[in-house]
């Protein structure tokens, strides 16, 4: 029983990171590997503007902070396309560098700030409950009910707004789009700052209760690739059940084998699947 | 010992049978055309022979030799080469680089006793292309018949027993045209069996002694040019009003 | 006939500037009294070995490797291990280590050959990552956080220890010139182009990549062997996906596909770097800074640049190519 509801929490948590990962690169064609960073930003800014501009003052102020931090690292996410990625865009090689020389300059810069044994984030809702005879806490639970809520949203907005539905065909059919008049340029920045935010919203909800250190950004960026290749790199609900998948497997793993193990779950998995199928679950074809 | 034996080769590509038991040779010295309409399985044909792309049940022979499950580069070992549709130049090299790159297969390793004799016939037979002069530029400076023509020479260096070209006159003017057919020619007067995918049937009919019609992955004629042009099948799978486009002269 | 002159040219190609380098440094070496100097161009070697041997993969097959500490780390930890737990020579150490790393390089070789882009990157950072991760799971062997100390260096004249460094650096620059310029080399680069076309050019593509793996493995095990016992310590810092990115960007900086290229690159920037221990603080993320601004301003690197590229004399000085008029 708690493994179904750790995992579920892991798996909410796998898939707002994820989608956004998955999302800016069937647009963009940016295999994003800053994308840990914006996660790992979400937790930071939030202990900065919470203990630097509001003063520690309180749960609302809190919820403000982690909000702006979300906001911010949107921001920050469209500047660095704006500034450092486009020019070069074409070249897939240069925004794999890039964005990975970037990840490794916000966390050096992050320890620089905070220390190598990172900082903590007090939690957005108190205490803990009990379900079926197990107590969870309920920083860690309510990432299941607000994954609820984002998803759906997410789908409506790329199913039935006009930005939205602009977005989705330029995933789906580029060509088709620009011939349809949709602006590539536009989709992209939006989605650039959509899927940071949702990283970032993901490190600002989980930061209370998991260690903020200037190394959070590898392993989710792993598994997110992770995630999104066992789902395949253009899905969107390919890459939720996969999050699911990963997040289950790590919980299991680590109940069943040995908890130093699930890290290497993720891995494990980008190997295998890169070597027999490369397709992923509902997949798309690598080449 | 034929060259080129395919029999009762199929291909399916999951539900889309592009390939089914076709079957055809290919003679000592024989220069072949393949024609059929858009789609017809006539570029999955070469992929299947040449080992691009494996083929379901069907036997491929080169010389008595079976191809099936060889890779491509095997099978050009053995002695087969193709050319491509679209043309793969090495984009990024000069041209007496590129054409340094099919020298070093073992096919053509074996022929020469020292580098220098492998630089001689490369140029040799770059010279004969008529890309002589243009042996130190980029390849991304030549024209499409110009590297027409250089696929065909990186085809040469592997010292083939048999060459596809697939179709070789595609994006060309009338001059470069006639220049391939020129060069196609004179290779096969000295016994290269030569087979070509075409879709310009009025350039191809002069060249070829016979066709095979492939339409929905099927054979449906095989002959010599003028029995095919007037074969009832052929012209109701493809030639249409085009019928009285098609001259020998 | 001049054409074969001419041909024979192509391969030839021996660059000045970078035999300057390498003479200029153990000229240093030999006059400098500074021990600190000698120790920061001792690491500057080391650096340039592994730079040198991601270019001969990614440099000419232009598939990015992500994953180099595997390697480097990988290699440096076994003969680590064989020094202080089963007391080998580096001498001996060194070479086993280099051979398991260019072993493994044959097998990640085999594993990711399907692999392009991305996919191919990302494997490789998933197979550093994993020897990573294992380095902690068994910190019995590995020492954990704190690595393994008290290796054996080859000589206790900083001096020496350098020149064993450089050695080795030379011998790797000879070694990849000679063979980035062999048919070798020319094959990785058709495969860049086109591996379709170089497999219907009669090459078997798998094996030629997989080589270039191998020697590209094994070159960078000699130099995390080196590294190891030079510094007398190996850390999960080598391991770590810190110094897979700075080799990247070190060799890219220099300039991708050139050999020499990311000789430069490792050299002048290692350099810079111990300079920057001025402002110890804030070192890391200035030398950071500044490797991300180079690459922005220079993603092909310096030494491929169009500028460096049009002028006949500057492509004869850094990368030895002559070309014919």
């Amino acid at each position: 029983m708690e493994i179904l509801i750790i995992g579920a929490v892991r798996g909410a948590l796998y898939s707002l990171i994820a989608v956004g990962f998955v999302l800016i690169f069937s647009v963009g064609g940016i295999l994003n590997l800053a994308h840990g960073t914006y996660y790992m930003l979400g937790a930071y800014l939030t202990y900065i503007y919470y203990t630097f501009i509001f003063g520690a003052g309180g749960i609302g102020l809190l919820t403000l902070s982690a909000l702006l931090g979300v906001l911010s690292v949107g921001v920050i996410a469209c500047l660095v396309y704006y500034v450092l990625l486009r020019p070069y865009i074409h070249s897939l090689t240069y925004v794999m560098v890039m964005t990975l020389a970037l990840a490794l300059f916000v966390s050096e810069i992050m320890s620089l700030l905070f220390g190598v044994s990172g900082t903590s984030v007090p939690s957005f809702v108190e205490g803990s409950l009990s379900i079926g005879g197990i107590k969870m806490i309920n920083q860690q639970l309510i990432l299941i009910p607000i994954t609820a809520l984002i998803l759906p949203s997410l789908w409506y907005f790329l199913k039935r707004t006009r930005i939205g539905q602009s977005i989705d065909a330029v995933s789906q059919e580029r060509t088709g789009a620009i011939l349809m008049g949709v602006s590539v340029e536009t989709a992209t920045l939006i989605t650039t700052g959509l899927s940071a935010a949702l990283a970032a919203l993901a490190g600002a909800l989980i930061a209370p209760v998991s260690s903020v250190v200037p190394e959070m950004w590898l392993f989710p960026l792993i598994k997110a690739f992770a995630i999104a290749i066992l789902g395949g790199m253009g899905s969107l609900v390919g890459s939720i059940i996969a999050s699911f998948i990963i997040g289950y497997a790590e919980v299991l793993s680590s109940f069943m084998i040995n908890e130093q193990l699930t890290e290497l779950v993720a891995l494990v998995v980008i190997i295998l699947v890169l070597i027999f199928k490369p397709s992923g679950i509902m997949g798309y074809k690598v080449r | 010992m034929k060259p080129l034996e395919i029999d009762n080769l199929s291909k399916n590509f999951g539900g889309l049978q592009a390939l089914n038991s076709v079957s055809f040779s290919v003679l000592s010295g024989e220069i072949v055309g393949i024609i059929g309409p858009n789609g017809a399985g006539k570029t999955t044909l070469f992929n299947c022979i040449s080992g691009f792309l494996p083929f379901d049940s069907g036997a491929v022979t080169l010389f008595g030799r079976s191809v099936k499950g060889r890779k491509p580069y095997q099978i050009v070992n053995l002695g087969l080469t193709r050319t491509w549709q679209l043309v793969k130049p090495f984009f990024g090299m000069k041209v007496m680089e590129a054409m340094m790159i099919p020298s070093f297969c073992h096919r053509a390793a074996k022929r020469h006793d020292s580098k220098k004799k492998v630089r001689e016939s490369v140029l040799r037979i770059l010279e004969e292309m008529g890309l002589g002069e243009k042996i130190w530029e980029d390849v991304d400076k030549l024209n499409q018949g110009e590297l027409r023509l250089l696929d065909i020479a990186r085809a040469l260096v592997t010292f083939p027993k048999i060459l596809l070209l697939d179709e070789p006159f595609s994006g060309l003017s009338q001059k470069e045209i006639e220049n391939i057919t020129t060069v196609a020619r004179r290779l096969n007067a000295q016994g290269l069996p030569v087979v070509i995918i075409e879709h310009r049937l009025r350039e191809l009919m002069k060249l070829i002694e016979k066709v095979v019609v492939i339409s929905f992955g099927r054979k449906i004629a095989e002959g010599t040019p003028e029995a095919i042009v007037k074969n009832e099948n052929v012209i109701k799978a493809y030639l249409g009003e085009r019928r009285s486009r098609i001259g020998l002269a | 006939m001049n054409l074969h002159k001419e041909t024979r040219l192509l391969y030839k190609n021996q660059s000045p500037f970078g035999w300057a380098m390498i003479v200029a440094m153990a000229l240093f070496a030999l006059l400098s009294e500074n021990i600190f100097y000698v120790e920061v161009i001792k690491i500057a070697a080391i650096y340039a070995i592994f730079a040198m041997s991601w270019d001969i993969l990614t440099g000419y097959t232009h598939e990015v490797n992500f994953g180099f500490a595997f390697f480097i780390g990988g290699a440096g930890y076994l003969s680590g291990i064989l020094n202080s737990i089963f007391s080998f020579s580096p001498l001996i150490a060194i070479p086993l280590a280099a051979l398991a790393a260019g072993a493994s390089g044959i097998f990640i070789g085999y594993l990711t050959l399907r692999l392009k882009g991305p996919y191919f990157s990302m494997a490789t950072l998933a197979f550093a990552s994993i020897l990573f991760k294992l380095s902690f799971i068994f910190y019995e062997i590995t020492g954990g956080e704190e690595g393994i100390s008290g290796l054996d260096v080859f000589s206790d004249d900083p001096t020496k220890d350098f020149f064993v460094a450089w050695a080795v650096m030379l011998a790797v620059f000879i070694v990849l010139t000679l063979y980035a310029q062999s048919k070798h080399g020319i094959i990785l680069k058709a495969i860049r182009a086109d591996e379709d076309a170089t497999q219907s050019a009669g090459i078997n593509t798998a094996y030629y990549k997989i080589e270039a793996f191998a020697i590209s493995g094994f070159m960078a095990g000699v130099g995390g062997g080196v590294f190891a016992h030079s510094q007398m310590h190996i850390g999960p810092t080598m391991l770590s996906g810190y110094i897979s990115i700075i080799v990247v960007l070190l060799a890219m900086i220099g300039g991708m596909g050139s050999i020499v290229g990311p000789l430069f690159g490792a050299i002048a920037l290692t350099i810079l770097n111990e300079y920057l221990r001025v402002v110890e603080e804030y070192r890391i993320v200035i030398y950071t800074g500044i490797l991300i601004l180079l690459i922005y301003i220079a993603p092909e690197g310096l030494f491929n640049l169009k500028f460096v590229r049009k002028s006949r004399i500057l492509t004869f000085i850094l990368l030895g190519e002559r070309r014919p008029l």
